[in-house]
């Protein structure tokens, strides 16, 4: 082997190969980052931890006239809408049925105001936290913020009034003045900020405390809900917005966003790996036309090699070996560069998730040993058919 | 591999010629394993072409040629591969070796496939022949001659049950002629295999059991 690769290595055009060899790689670099991102990201907006909150929605009756009462949802209208294919799951919202009065001290100031409690079933809140539980005889309530106030508190509020921007660490740091009265109690309680939801605009507190506190400060009457959580699991499908418009319900979610969402990142990463596959596609016919152009540079030597008894396809060993080692060195070092890329994108990703996400190629390995079985395949193959036809009898 | 038939073969481009008078084309004739044939002809009869369809290079003629009684124009590339490996081997005429190997490796690229001959009478071949000192030399800074001897070494390092030899000693003297025709009788013998030698004239000092005259 060592004396056919001596006679055939002769017009191997390190130029071509160099050639083939950063155009494959970029190309095979460029496609495996593209289906790793999209494979990373899709969870994100679809998944559980899902993102835009893509799969709840949040409905209400609108307000037709101004009076004493919001429009409610009655028993009957909550059981039609579990009984609807499209709705996985339903919370209520509980509302605080007492008089909250919370407060700060703000630059040596106490600033309060009137305020309210909701409460949603916990499997509805995309906010984890180990505070997050209440047993009547505690002193301190755990609270969660929409993360829309923070921002436009930073955002709005304290840039037009020149006052210093705050994070969300430093909000789960300050205590909160609560009180809370009626049905002749009053007392008072700290509030803690646990975390931020994307999902729900409310001021969230454990449906526990609500249930509790309603009966306590409030002789709690049955409420009907204002306001129920759906989870969907299309919110864009048809018989979603069909059933709502029915009924005059309004969805204050925006449910088609997610699904833009996915839709944009299908667009960019099928431009991604578009693009990879152009290069990848380019340096596969620089790759073919070389081997083309080495073989009919070797001809003779090849026919000469198999008229003295040598197989066609131990003669087609060194250039396969060749190629072999090109695409798989291609494929080690694109998987690297893909490596090291999901490492500083997962970073940034885990702080938009608020959670630690694993960074393991595992998408674009599999997808990268795919594309090089292909390649190599398809190199095999047209030695091999370049090799056969020489070593034909005239 | 106990005999080659030709049957009513002709090259393609003789095929409609009508004033062929060839022991050989156009007839039936066996070769037999363990004879030696001497197939004399004058340039431009055919001589390499024959050659060339009984080593499965070429296929462009009319007839059948049968091993064995079985048609040869059924062969794939690797049966063809295995015939050349074990059963005919060929001294070229224009030798077909590799001018950027050294003229050891020329033989070994052929006995590292067949594994019949160790080093030892490889060198002991070349001693023989008056090349020993070119074991490392490339081919290609070698003479005709010199070449024509190492193509020999290179045909014998294969079992065969037919050896060809196109022309074996057009470029040697009478004393390596004579060498030469001592080591391919003694190795076609100790084969039992046939020798077919082919001359336009000058040819090894053999005692044919056949002349054909193409």
């Amino acid at each position: 082997m060592r004396l056919i690769w001596k006679l055939l290595r002769k017009h191997i055009s390190v130029f071509e190969l160099a050639v083939f060899f950063v155009a494959n790689l970029i190309g095979m670099a460029v496609i495996l980052a593209g289906v790793q991102i999209y494979s990373d990201i899709k969870p994100m907006l679809t998944g559980e931890k899902s993102l835009i909150g893509n799969e709840y929605m949040i409905v209400t009756r609108p307000v037709e006239r101004v009076g004493i009462g919001a429009p409610t949802f009655s028993a009957e209208d909550i059981a039609d809408l579990e009984d609807q294919d499209f709705v996985v799951n339903l919370g209520l919202f509980a509302a605080s049925q007492f008089e909250v009065d919370g407060s700060i001290m703000f630059n040596g100031r106490r600033l309060s105001t009137m305020m309210f409690f909701e409460a949603v079933p916990d499997s509805f809140i995309d906010v984890t936290s180990k505070d997050w539980h209440f047993e009547a005889g505690d002193k301190s309530i755990p609270i969660i913020l929409p993360r829309n106030y923070l921002n436009l508190y930073n955002f709005g509020f304290s840039q037009t009034q020149k006052l210093p921007q705050i994070t969300e660490d430093m909000i789960k740091r300050v205590e909160l003045g609560i009180r809370l009265s009626g049905n002749g109690h009053r007392d008072d309680y700290v509030g803690r900020v646990v975390g931020f939801s994307d999902r729900l605009n409310t001021i969230l507190v454990p449906m526990d405390f609500i249930t509790w506190a309603n009966s306590y400060y409030a002789e709690a009457k049955a409420d009907r809900p204002t306001r129920l959580i759906l989870e969907v699991a299309n919110p864009g499908a048809p018989e979603v917005t069909n059933y709502l418009a029915e009924h005059g319900y309004a969805a204050e979610d925006r449910p088609a966003e997610s699904s833009k969402a996915l839709f944009l990142l299908k667009v960019c990463v099928a431009v991604i790996v578009g693009i990879g596959a152009i290069f990848s596609l380019l340096s596969m016919i620089i790759l073919t036309l070389s081997i083309y152009l080495l073989l009919q540079k070797n001809i003779t030597k090849l026919e000469n090699l198999v008229l003295i008894g040598h197989k066609p396809s131990r003669v087609a060993m060194p250039y396969n070996l060749m190629t072999l080692i090109l695409n798989l060195s291609i494929l080690v070092i694109s998987l690297a560069v893909v490596y090291i890329a999901q490492g500083k994108y997962m970073g940034y990703l885990s702080d938009i998730a608020g959670h630690s996400l694993s960074a393991t190629p595992t998408a674009a390995v599999i997808v990268g040993i795919l594309l090089t079985l292909v390649i190599v395949a398809f190199n095999f193959l047209i030695i091999y058919r370049k090799i056969r036809e020489i070593s034909k009898k005239r | 591999m106990n005999n080659i038939t030709l049957s009513n073969v002709v090259p393609e481009i003789f095929a409609s010629r009508e004033d062929l008078h060839s022991d050989i084309w156009h007839t039936e004739v066996t070769l037999e394993r363990g004879k030696r044939y001497l197939i004399e002809a004058a340039s431009g009869t055919g001589k390499s072409s024959l050659c060339s369809y009984l080593y499965g290079q070429r296929g462009d003629y009319r007839g059948d040629i049968l091993f064995d009684g079985e048609n040869v124009a059924s062969y794939s590339t690797n049966t063809w591969c295995d015939i050349r490996q074990r059963h005919i081997s060929i001294l070229f005429q224009d030798l077909k070796l590799f001018g950027e190997l050294t003229a050891l490796e020329n033989v070994r690229i052929k006995n590292d496939i067949t594994h019949t001959k160790d080093l030892k009478s490889i060198v002991d071949w070349f001693e023989e022949l008056g090349i020993g000192d070119k074991l490392h030399s490339r081919i290609d800074r070698m003479s005709y001659g010199q070449q024509q001897r190492v193509a020999l070494i290179r045909a014998l390092c294969q079992p065969y049950s037919f050896i060809l030899l196109d022309e074996p000693i057009s470029h040697l003297d009478d004393k390596n002629s004579d060498i030469m025709r001592d080591i391919i009788l003694r190795e076609a013998a100790a084969q039992g295999a046939a020798v077919i030698a082919t001359s336009i004239g000058k040819h090894m000092n053999i005692d044919y059991d056949k002349c054909l005259r193409l």
